[in-house]
């Protein structure tokens, strides 16, 4: 752990400093302004589509955060070659991986606390213009789904450095990572459409259904990690699901960033 | 200072370019043909794959579409010149809407109150209701939409009985709903389930007022129940209707007519049926109760 601190410390701070952070911030801002505009549109379930549009704001801003300032924390060295100053120092490139990523989530944790701030002070004021028409509001509720957000970014995060150990430049790694996301959230609905294509009325080969299921245990299921409408509706959410939620999201990062550190160890350098 | 006036008449004649070619294309563009609009919308187990984890979000927004689609609807000819497709453009779009998230309300209340302007919609809006019945299973007002299009609409109160049955035992159901529900099954001669649905509701109930409202349209309902056994007995003994109630009394078949708790005066109907001229109510029994009469 000693040898990690100085790098996530350092990582952490040159994130904070990415000045995209001020623009995914501003960004989050207009939509939770955004909210009351719509919410003013909505005729009853007002407390649904406020908590709704809030969570989704932290969800997209945190997206952005990880695709557009996390690759960069990783790849920026590798692009620029400032990876040989780092690795010139004695510490190993698997902790060099894990310093990374540490500061990393470190970055994702405080960004999506403080937006996850602003999601509820966008809430609260929603609420508070609106008061009779949140017959069925809890906080814990969206403060558990601003939980399982961090933990989908932090996983994210983690994918991201296992493409960007082996990837040549941080285009490739920002695409895969898009791509892994979208498999992520989309990987259960479509094994679910697969399995009963009758439901949409399509056609589908085994050979589909092989590589859609196949794609199931390969990618992440980001969908594990979205109770957006649970929290918007107030609907239970047992412990048992949120501690296989979490356990799993725990177990993939850590597989990820292992991962990531041996493929980085066994990389060769130009 | 020339370098500088020179720049600044540059950028007024570009922002002057801008605006004017802005409303030039914009102004060519309404021209141009468009397709025609047939209310495609995608179906709701793809939407769900399209939305990913903003699945609540498409929600709302397919809602807000189905709003605009039915000021647009409002807008062009009204809503009595209207397209079909026009309706079911709406209806698609709240339909995907609750494929996206069943939970939210406003779709099925939007819906319930707009697309009924158009009769042939009835059906497609009970099946709109029918999902969120399934998945708001704390909500009263859905079974009592479809129960009050059943009863209205379809004229189908027998069917209308079991869906405020339904909302009835749902938890803040409105009171009268009960009752509703009771008469109605009464109406459709199906005394039995009433009585037996309002000992059940009325187990639950604590509320001493919403407790006297039910009791009362209970016993009246009791009464009936034995009368209408009573005629039974009557049909089963001498093979014909008795014509009157009276004509049990007089037989012995029972002791004598019960008092109607709604003040008015039980009697045999044409179809066989046992009726009150109070149609259980106090407005019609001729009693002043302080109980709201339904």
């Amino acid at each position: 752990m000693r040898p990690l601190w100085p790098l996530a410390v350092i990582t952490f701070k040159e994130g904070i400093r990415n000045r995209a952070l001020y623009g995914i911030f501003l960004l989050a801002l207009l939509l939770f302004v955004a909210n009351f505009l719509i919410c003013g549109m909505i005729l009853r379930d007002v407390g649904k589509v406020a908590v709704d549009v809030a969570l989704s704001a932290v969800s997209f801003s945190g997206l952005l955060l990880v695709l557009f300032v996390g690759i960069n924390l990783l790849a920026k060295d590798l692009d620029r070659r400032t990876i040989y100053m780092v690795l010139a120092r004695p510490i190993s490139r698997r902790h060099y991986i894990w310093g990374k990523f540490l500061g990393m989530a470190m970055l994702i944790v405080t960004a999506t606390a403080m937006l996850g701030g602003c999601a509820l002070l966008s809430i609260g004021s929603v609420r508070w213009a609106f008061p009779s028409y949140f017959p069925r509001f809890a906080w814990s509720p969206v403060l558990l789904a601003l939980m399982l957000i961090t933990l989908m970014l932090v996983l994210l995060a983690g994918m991201s450095f296992l493409f960007a150990s082996f990837a040549t430049s941080s285009f490739v790694t920002l695409i895969l990572t898009v791509v892994s996301y979208l498999i992520g959230h989309g990987v259960a609905a479509i094994k679910a459409l697969v399995e009963s294509p009758a439901e949409v009325g399509i056609e589908v080969s085994a050979t589909t259904v092989r590589v859609v299921k196949a794609a199931y245990y390969l990618f992440p299921n980001l969908s594990l990690f979205d109770i957006k409408v649970q929290a918007a509706h107030n609907l239970p959410v047992s412990w048992t699901y949120l501690a296989g939620t979490v356990a799993y999201g725990l177990f993939y990062t850590a597989l990820s960033v292992t991962l990531a550190g041996l493929v980085f160890s066994r990389r060769e350098f130009p | 200072m020339r370098h500088l006036l020179a720049t600044l008449l540059l950028l007024a004649a570009l922002a002057a370019g801008q605006v004017s070619t802005l409303w030039w294309a914009a102004g060519a563009r309404q021209a141009l043909p468009l397709p025609e609009d047939h209310g495609y919308v995608l179906p709701g187990p793809l939407l769900r794959v399209v939305a990913g984890e903003f699945r609540g979000l498409a929600a709302d927004f397919c809602f807000l579409q189905g709003l605009t689609a039915y000021g647009r609807l409002l807008e062009g000819s009204g809503p009595s010149q209207a397209r079909y497709s026009d309706w079911q453009r709406v209806y698609r779009l709240l339909d995907a809407a609750t494929d996206l998230d069943p939970y939210f309300f406003d779709p099925y209340y939007f819906g319930n109150a707009v697309l009924s302007r158009n009769p042939e919609m009835i059906p497609r809006i009970n099946q709109l209701l029918e999902k969120g019945l399934e998945w708001r299973d704390w909500d009263w007002l859905l079974p009592f939409y479809l129960g009050f299009n059943h009863f209205y609409y379809l004229q189908d109160s027998g069917r209308a009985a079991e869906y405020l049955m339904l909302g009835a035992q749902r938890p803040d159901a409105m009171p009268l709903l009960a009752t509703l529900a009771a008469r109605l099954a009464y109406q459709e001669n199906r005394t039995e389930n009433a009585i037996v649905f309002l000992r059940g509701i009325l187990s639950r109930t604590e509320d001493e007022r919403t407790r006297e409202l039910y009791q009362v349209r209970l016993e009246a309902l009791e009464k009936i129940h034995y009368l209408e056994q009573a005629v039974l007995v009557y049909r089963q003994h001498y093979g014909e209707m008795p014509g009157t109630l009276k004509v049990l009394q007089e037989r012995g078949v029972i002791s004598a007519i019960p008092e109607d708790p709604y003040g008015g005066t039980f009697y045999l109907d044409a179809d066989g049926s046992v009726k009150s001229t109070s149609e259980l109510t106090y407005a019609k029994g001729g009693t002043s109760k302080e109980i709201p009469a339904n």
